[in-house]
């Protein structure tokens, strides 16, 4: 059966109002012209099972701020959206926890959640970003020092998988050891594994205080030093050091907790490193989180390596934004000189050897398809990954879902 | 002398491997001694290349094997419930690195929980899961059970401090997972891996996060008339959004067998509950932290709340909370300690179901639980010489897991399924939720050597699927 005949009868089993004709989305170099968009958790497990039973390949959607994440596809027929399965069915107020389907914006989560005096403890990249995308790629903003990282965070899923079921792991309870841990599994699999459909998450009481400090520092070592250290002060929630091209440094620190803890620490950050009061917030410092153009990668160091592991980046011609509470470096390669392939083995080997010599890892996050062309985005293949293929090879024998894609070309 | 038993001999040393019965005897439970079933071999591994060399000998001899830590565990996991081999990790107890400065620490799985604090206390650093048993339980059994403790509520479970693992995988093939950065890439295995209960392979080091100590401690102690209005006030905190390190509620009954043991910490005996709230951070917030608390135990009508002075009192306040378990251990020749987990709204209504289910079986049933997390411990003392009353303890617990689970909670916060609530699993997962489980332990052990028998449910029940496996009531009493 062609691709073309497959999505007919697709359509036959969805429904046509579940299925979108677009302009086509470029992804890797793929033209994907047509949207599967389930309405609801049972439809989503049906959709599923008929992509397994027509041999399509799906390549799975949330707000797409992280689509670019991932190797070139080995196959992609359709994207598959979870936009219509928005909801925040349950918040509960008393209890700090709420279950929210996987298509919810998280700017909407957010303020729901705020407006019952709780926080919701994440903070990825991207104005369109969903819960469920968010999960599945496991992003972090710089409060993940503070929030935990979105595995830490998950207190239940429900999944759809390829064979059609829908599974539910873990659940409302903020302490459970209810059978396999699979959330942890699926937060961070990129979709591979099964589909998110909603999830409980615990969440965070919202600050009495918070106040965001700036410094400039002249020195990028000391920088990273000082960065640790306010990273570590007791109420601090976030930290970000941006390093230009220029040579400039800065480095941000947002506080946050009851208010005698917080100015206590804010008065010792201005009386140590000079940091003043920030009216900006945060957004604009980790601008390069997002940044699409050239080469973006995400390091992750031990804290004692980073500031040698910035100066190594930023002798190899990167901008630089580092979470120093968290060892999280991203670094931006320009593709701008005569030779983009060779800029682009140059910075690749710069940053693989800087996460060597660091006992660190890293992730190429967004390039032009050239530059994916004969690596894998996740890094240096590790000899665990072969129970990724194990377990791909049981949740998505078939392979529906973003098919080599990830790690190891899964 | 058997082929196996010659064979892990050969591995690990004669002394280092034990087949006589007396020896067997000392691991046919765990600390649930009603899960009893009697391993063919023990052995002792003293490195990864050993516990490599066992798994491949017991693979090739098809024998399933048992990874065991400390054996302090409350739900039958690390017991040979299908016969083979246990391999006791004791030996493997070395501290092989402390980084202060990126704050993590590298160890063997028998390293005994309370010590790795202690170790690393002159950094201003400390291991922050500390389950009640953390001065016998080691790091191996605590990453399977995914342990937790009296201060989860504020620095979360196991999981939440493993970066790292080092597994030998039940083929034998040894793999590092995770990474001390806490962001590796690929899946995220060592989530998988911790809290799988010892089935997906044998831990022989794990890289733990180390957390820096807080500066100041604040301990409260509020006596209320009853255990609902003590429930009530720890909704009122959790509401409130003070975040406490340790939120912990003993009952009335537990009290009075804590006063008449060698446990006894001043309270009296006519109190209904007693809240210990910990509160920590810096110094010069937890004074309004204290007064807020003080108020909502008020607001519940305790009728009186004291603050720890001192190192020494804080120690006489946790004396009545640490000290519960030894104290009942007076009362009969059995306990049998529960563990469920219910929203913590719903846990003023679930204790008193909870404590009904004890009367109406006539039971001996008291409660010290960590209420700031909802994790109930409905503790029953018993002895199982008394055909009767054991199957009256079996029974009212079924009731009490009916319960939580009803309420929207679960069946384990912190001792895990093991082979006792592995027939109750179904109670809150379906069969697809098991069958993805399923696929989860697959891809570790195809040929299910792995300590089988444990966490997901078979259908038949224990004693059909294993002759060996004895029945409740055929435990002799030591």
């Amino acid at each position: 059966m062609d691709s073309a005949e497959a999505l007919r009868r697709l359509v036959e089993v969805v429904g046509s109002d579940a299925v979108l004709r677009h302009d086509p989305l470029e992804l890797d170099g793929v033209g994907l012209d047509c949207t599967l968009r389930p309405a609801d958790g049972p439809a989503l497990a049906v959709a599923l099972q008929a992509l397994e039973r027509l041999g399509l390949a799906a390549i799975v959607r949330g707000g797409a701020s992280g689509l670019g994440l991932g190797n070139p596809p080995r196959r992609a027929d359709l994207l598959l959206s979870t936009e219509r399965l928005s909801a925040i069915d349950e918040l509960d107020a008393g209890e700090g926890v709420c279950h929210a389907l996987a298509g919810t914006p998280l700017r909407e989560l957010r303020r729901a959640v705020r407006a019952e005096g709780w926080e919701l403890p994440m903070d990825p990249p991207g104005e369109a970003a969903t819960l469920g995308g968010a999960l599945a790629a496991a992003a972090v903003g710089p409060r993940a020092q503070a929030f935990g990282r979105p595995r830490d965070l998950v207190l239940g899923l429900e999944v759809a998988l390829p064979r059609g079921e829908r599974a539910r792991c873990g659940g409302r309870v903020v302490k459970n050891v209810t059978g396999y841990d699979l959330a942890k599994l699926y937060v961070g699999s990129c979709g591979t594994l099964g589909v998110i459909e909603g999830a409980w998450l615990r969440l965070r009481p919202r600050p009495e205080s918070v106040r965001l400090l700036e410094a400039r520092l002249a020195d990028a070592g000391r920088a990273c030093q000082e960065g640790v250290a306010a990273a570590r002060r007791p109420t601090a929630r976030a930290a970000a050091l941006s390093l230009g091209a220029d040579g400039e440094v800065s480095l941000a620190v947002e506080l946050a907790g009851d208010a005698p803890s917080v100015g206590r620490d804010a008065a010792e950050l201005a009386a140590g490193i000079g940091a003043e009061p920030c009216d900006a917030g945060l957004a604009p410092l980790r601008a390069l989180q997002a940044e699409a153009s050239g080469l973006r990668f995400r390091l992750a160091l031990l804290p004692s390596r980073l500031a040698a592991g910035l100066a190594r980046l930023r002798t190899a011609g990167a901008r630089l934004l580092a979470y120093p509470g968290l060892g999280l470096v991203w670094a931006l390669f320009p593709l701008d000189g005569a030779d983009a392939r060779a800029d682009a083995d140059r910075a690749w080997l710069a940053v693989a050897s800087t996460a060597r010599d660091a006992g660190g890892s890293f992730r190429l996050e967004s390039a032009p398809l050239f530059a994916k062309r004969g690596r894998d985005v996740f890094g240096e293949a590790s000899p665990a990954w072969s129970l990724i293929g194990a377990l791909k090879q049981r949740f998505d024998p078939k392979g529906v879902l973003n098919p080599g894609r990830f790690a190891g070309g899964v | 002398m058997s082929d196996l038993t010659a064979a892990l001999e050969a591995i690990v040393g004669a002394g280092a491997c034990l087949s006589r019965p007396e020896d067997l005897f000392v691991y046919q439970c765990d600390g649930l001694t009603l899960c009893a079933s009697q391993p063919d071999a023990v052995v002792l591994p003293a490195s990864a290349a050993e516990v490599q060399a066992v798994v491949r000998a017991c693979r090739e001899r098809g024998v399933p094997f048992v990874p065991r830590g400390a054996g302090t565990g409350l739900s039958g996991g690390a017991t040979a419930s299908q016969g083979g081999v246990v391999i006791e990790c004791s030996r493997m107890n070395r501290i092989l690195e402390v980084s202060p400065e990126d704050r993590y620490a590298v160890v063997e799985p028998g390293v005994v929980n309370a010590e790795l604090s202690r170790a690393v206390a002159q950094f201003g650093l400390f291991y922050a899961p500390d389950p009640s048993s953390q001065l016998a339980c080691t790091i191996g059994g605590n990453v399977a059970e995914n342990a937790g403790g009296p201060h989860t509520l504020k620095y979360g479970t196991t999981t939440n401090h493993v970066l790292a693992l080092q597994l030998v995988l039940p083929d034998g093939e040894l793999v590092e997972l995770g990474s001390p950065t806490g962001f590796a890439e690929g899946y995220d295995l060592v989530g998988a891996v911790v809290g799988s209960e010892g089935t997906l392979g044998v831990v022989t080091r794990a890289t733990l996060r180390l957390s820096p100590r807080p500066e100041g401690v604040e301990t409260l102690l509020a006596i209320f008339a009853d255990v609902v209005s003590a429930c009530r006030a720890v909704g009122e905190i959790i509401r409130s959004g003070l975040v406490p390190a340790a939120l912990e509620i003993v009952d009335q009954r537990t009290i009075a067998a804590v006063e008449d043991s060698v446990y006894a910490a001043g309270l009296p005996r006519d109190a209904g509950a007693i809240l210990i709230v910990e509160l920590d951070g810096p110094r010069v917030g937890l004074a309004p932290q204290v007064e807020r608390v003080r108020a909502f135990a008020a607001g519940e009508g305790a009728t009186r709340v004291e603050v720890a002075r001192d190192d020494a009192e804080r120690e006489r306040f946790w004396k009545a909370r640490k000290g519960a378990f030894g104290a009942m251990g007076r009362l009969a020749p059995d306990l049998y300690v529960h563990d469920a987990v219910v929203p913590r709204a719903r846990l003023p209504e679930v204790l008193a179901a909870v404590c009904a289910i004890g009367d109406r079986y006539g039971l001996r049933l008291s409660n010290v639980f960590h209420a700031g997390d909802g994790n109930l411990h409905p503790n029953i003392s018993f002895d199982r010489r008394d055909p009767d009353e054991l199957e009256r303890v079996l029974a009212a617990g079924g009731e009490i897991l009916r319960t939580c689970v009803a309420a929207g909670g679960v069946i384990t916060g912190e001792h895990g399924i093991g082979t006792e609530k592995r027939d109750y699993m179904d109670l809150v997962f379906g069969p697809s939720d098991l069958a993805a489980m399923r696929d989860l332990r697959d891809a570790f052990d195809p040929d299910g050597v792995c300590n089988p028998g444990k966490v997901l449910p078979t259908p038949r029940f224990c004693a059909e699927a294993n002759p060996r496996a004895r029945g409740y009531d055929r435990v002799p009493l030591v």
